[in-house]
């Protein structure tokens, strides 16, 4: 092939790629719902986190703080800001301080005798009232009861007003010209968005806006918004990992040419080195489509770091061309083992497509497509494009010295069972738990985002993003009647300071028994004039001045009862509308919790209440969920373990063989893990992968070294190969691996310490023991 | 500007803190048949806290300060709410911290300052420069240094005079009614 052909050749396999790649973008969904990523839920508190998990009231909510203007200022910014979030749709409530939510509507006013708990607590007889309006009559001596006087005639035992006490959070900021302002002076505001706390990419947009709504704000002057809550955090680390794993991937870029450079002399290779595994990831994104309709987030991460296993199959060819023969009787040689390598690696990942979790499926759809792409395209596509002037590596003088060193290294047998019995007690003695089922762990927030977090939700009262106390009954009433029931207990709880405050749905709506109830006890009109006659007998109100409240009371002896469907339609009744739940038939209330101090007291719920209402920890439901997910992605990793073993026994006919591929390969594996271990790391899913993606990288290498060959110039090839599979590995992922977050520093340290161990033990135990030339 | 006068009397009126003082309140209602008389002790502790405590005809105390309110009666729990919600209270507290502090030029960015006096005594009469749903007017009376009578004017027609130290034991009318009032402030 003429060399203006094969880079015309190599330039258009580039120019598919790229407009692939612009469709796939295009017409890709990446998914960031979780919850296709997980097993199905087996319990219900399970299936409640599925369903919240990212909908959690809690987690939805954006605390904002204004400040570095004076407080007047201050107040109109807020008020502002408020009014413009409420215009926006992807804001479902925004909370100044401003607006006096806790009033009842107008048309709902004499429901406040059915509302209020004080008929519970007082009759409307002569001697309740006498007491109130004494009190009435000192309020209006006192500069205070100004306030009063619009409600004093419809309402002289200020049901109005306790109602608004008991709909107003406990934990209210104070308030400074009309909106909430916290001790520091920064007026506060919370915006509850539509989109789940844990999707990023909605969060991002609603704080997107959201800044943008405060800078078109007139008079901004010198003030400045400051965004905080878990859906602005969850966004900023998001940047900050994708920062750092971009930089330290150029990084590992720049280093892999370098490498490719010294081993090849040959810029040549540059333009062919990344297509196969290109290729293959663009067929494995697109096998997803084309099976699942969207990909999720995860497994594309997840299935791109497996996938690297591909990066060996073009630097094999490279390294295994003869001087001796032509391009396609050298890859021929070489073709076998890589095939027993790509199809037993793909007979494992069949495990994945059998575990029944979407997730994984979709990561084996994703894998095993992407292999074979690599593969097909190293075998078919790669050979007839690669650049005419080469070395043969076998005529390197660094690698026959490399080649007569590694046989010099003495091959004890006892050494690898002396490794088995290290690992094993290394793992028996590690000091930290095995597994970190905290994902968010392995993302961590900055310190101090986390603290102005926490600053916010104090000063604003905010819910508590970790509990939620979830109240269960066959219907929207038993739901409430419920709510009642166990509200005394709420009440011991906030004033043994358990927690600072209980959002129960009964504080807004009775339940239809308890009204029915307040009702039956509302005196009849004659019967209320009469009483209150004679309480106004040494009072020195205007005559009839009451009239008002003689006509509400009696409305209310007979309005139909304020159901919840009723109620919600009311402006304040969104927010019992929030809380309650209609699931299978049933009806489910989500308490939202403040200031949790005693979870244990809290948990206690479920015996007294025969488990209708119970607290839901969401993180540890959602710490069981990920603990499950991992028993499968292990049970998954066994299986695939015994394919991978059978398949490289098929191929070969031989146990013995097939034996010193296995062998180090899984030893390699558990001294990654012993080292890990030691190291006092606890293990996530970010180690599984990684150590899978070592242990495919390790099977490439016992294989090769397995091969028996009499051809030296051969197993200097291998051997080259190897070194440069090795070498690329370590580099890439060792930088990974000084990282500072967490989740790169666990890809990055497993993958170069899998690799390292793979090499070690490939060369001590796979290689045939007669091969001591 | 207020006058020259005006601001010359604000700025005798500074008192240092904390004072205190007897009062007798007089409240005009027009939801009760008769005014409220009210005596107790009246208490500056500086700008943005004061406290009035009721001893007549019932005990009650009343403490603001860092902008929330405090209402205690005997023998019930404490009430607190926002100074916000208060406006009589907030307009009270601006007036007295501004006079006591003899800080004319706060009293100017807030109201409008009419100051009428003669010999023996002078009035001063606030008017809120940004219409207030409930104040109409703050008006205090005094001769000399010393102010004598603090009254505010509600939007609704109600008003409330505090006659201050000496004047606190004067005598009332049986019938009191804000002129026969205003008349005891200008007394000589």
């Amino acid at each position: 092939m003429s060399p203006g052909r094969r880079h015309a050749l190599i330039a258009a396999w580039w120019l598919v790629l790229f407009v692939l790649a612009a469709v796939v973008q295009r017409g890709l969904v990446v998914s960031g719902d979780l919850r296709s990523f997980m097993p199905p839920a087996r319990n219900a508190d399970q299936k409640l986190l599925l369903d919240e998990i990212g909908e959690g009231p809690a987690s939805r909510l954006l605390l904002l703080a204004i400040d570095g203007a004076p407080s007047e200022q201050l107040a109109v910014l807020s008020n502002g800001l408020a009014q413009a979030l409420r215009a926006d749709g992807q804001f479902e409530r925004v909370l100044n301080g401003g607006d006096d939510l806790a009033t009842l509507d107008r048309a709902l006013l004499p429901y406040r005798y059915l509302l209020s708990p004080t008929p519970d607590e007082h009759p409307f007889d002569a001697t309740y009232l006498h007491e109130e309006l004494q009190q009435r009559a000192e309020d209006l001596g006192s500069p205070a009861g100004e306030m009063l006087k619009d409600l004093l005639p419809r309402d002289p035992t200020l049901e109005v007003l306790k109602l608004a006490q008991r709909w107003m959070p406990k934990r209210a900021p104070a308030l400074r010209d009309g909106v909430w302002f916290s001790p520091q002076g920064e007026a506060l505001l919370l915006a509850q968005t539509r989109a789940g706390g844990f999707d990023p990419q909605a969060q991002g947009a609603a704080i997107a806006s959201l800044q943008a709504a405060f800078l078109t704000l007139r008079d901004i002057g010198a003030a400045r918004l400051s965004i905080s809550g878990p859906g602005y955090i969850g966004v900023q680390v998001g940047a900050a990992t994708r920062a750092e794993a971009e930089g330290l991937s150029a990084l590992g870029t720049a280093g892999f040419i370098v490498l490719l450079l010294l081993a090849y002399r040959s810029f040549g290779v540059l333009a062919l080195v990344a297509l196969p595994l290109l290729s293959g990831a663009l067929a494995g994104i697109a096998g997803i489509a084309l099976t699942f309709g969207s990909v999720h987030g995860i497994t594309l991460a997840f299935g791109v770091t497996l996938l690297g296993v591909a990066q060996e199959y073009p630097l094999r060819v490279f390294s295994h061309r003869r001087a001796d023969a032509d391009i396609q009787t050298s890859v021929r040689g070489v073709w076998p083992l890589l095939r027993l390598a790509i199809v037993s690696a793909c007979i494992a990942y069949l495990a994945f497509l059998a575990s029944g979790v979407p997730g994984l499926q979709q990561l084996a759809v994703f894998t095993i497509t992407g292999l074979l792409v690599a593969g097909a395209a190293t075998r078919w596509l790669l050979p007839a494009l690669l650049p005419l002037r080469f070395r043969d590596m076998a005529q390197s003088r660094l690698i026959e010295k490399f080649h007569g060193w590694i046989a010099a290294v003495p091959r004890p047998r006892w050494l690898p069972w002396l490794l088995l019995a290290a690992a094993l007690a290394a793992l028996w003695l590690a000091p930290t738990p095995l597994w970190q089922n905290d994902l968010a762990a392995l993302t961590p927030a900055p310190p101090a985002l986390l603290q102005r977090e926490g600053e916010l939700r104090t000063a604003l009262g905010a819910p508590d993003v970790r509990y939620l106390l979830v109240l269960e009954a066959p219907t929207a009433d038993g739901v409430l009647a419920l709510s009642e029931q166990i509200s005394p207990q709420v009440e011991k709880w906030i004033d043994a300071h358990a927690v600072d405050d209980v959002e129960l749905p009964s504080r807004y709506l009775p339940s239809l028994a308890t009204q029915r109830t307040r009702q039956a006890k509302l005196p009849p009109r004659a019967q209320l004039s009469a009483a209150l006659d004679e309480a106004l007998a040494d009072a020195d109100f205007q005559p009839g001045l009451f009239a008002p409240f003689l006509d509400d009371v009696e409305a209310a002896r007979s309005l139909p009862l304020l159901t919840p469907e009723e109620f919600e339609r009311s402006p304040f009744g969104a927010r019992l509308q929030a809380m309650l739940v209609r699931r299978d038939g049933h009806w489910l209330a989500l308490a939202t919790l403040s200031g949790v101090r005693d979870p244990a007291a809290l948990a206690g719920i479920a015996d007294t209440s025969a488990g209708a209402a119970r607290l839901l920890d969401l993180k540890a439901a959602s710490e069981n969920l990920v603990a499950r997910y991992r028993s499968r992605i292990l049970f998954a990793l066994g299986i695939a373990l015994l394919l991978l073993a059978a398949s490289v026994a098929i191929a070969f006919g031989d146990l013995r063989r097939a034996w010193h591929v296995i062998a180090p390969m899984s030893l390699a594996t558990l001294l990654a893990l012993a080292v890990l271990r030691v190291g006092g790391v606890s293990l996530s899913l970010f180690h599984l992968v990684a150590l899978t993606l070592a242990a495919g990288l390790g099977l490439h290498y016992a294989l090769f070294f397995e091969r028996k060959t009499n051809d030296v110039a051969e197993t200097r090839r291998t051997l080259h190969a190897t070194l440069a599979c090795v070498a690329s590995a370590i580099l890439v992922f060792g930088l990974l691996a000084t990282s500072t977050l967490p989740v790169l520093r666990a890809i990055g340290l497993t993958v170069a310490l899998g690799v390292a161990f793979h090499f070690c033990l490939s060369i001590q135990m796979a290689r045939p023991r007669d091969d001591a030339r | 500007m207020p006058s020259e006068a005006a601001a010359a009397l604000i700025a005798k009126l500074a008192r240092p803190v904390p004072a205190s003082t007897t009062f007798t309140e007089v409240r005009f209602v027009h939801m009760l048949r008769k005014p409220v008389v009210l005596r107790g002790q009246l208490s500056y502790g500086g700008p943005g806290k004061l406290g009035k405590r009721v001893e007549q005809p019932y005990r009650e105390t009343t403490t603001i300060a860092d902008g929330r309110v405090e209402v205690t009666r005997e023998g019930r729990a404490p009430k607190q709410f926002d100074l916000q919600r208060a406006p009589e209270l907030a307009a009270l507290l601006t007036g007295f911290s501004a006079l006591l502090g003899g800080d004319s030029t706060t009293l100017q960015r807030l109201y409008t300052i009419i100051l009428v006096e003669n010999t023996a005594n002078w009035m001063l009469t606030l008017t809120p420069r940004s219409p207030s749903k409930h104040l109409r007017a703050l008006v205090v009376q005094g001769s000399a240094d010393a102010p004598r009578c603090f009254t505010l004017q509600q939007a609704d027609g109600d008003s409330s005079t505090m006659l201050l130290g000496t004047l606190a034991a004067a005598a009332l009318p049986e019938a009191p009614t804000p002129v026969a009032i205003a008349a005891v402030c200008a007394k000589p």
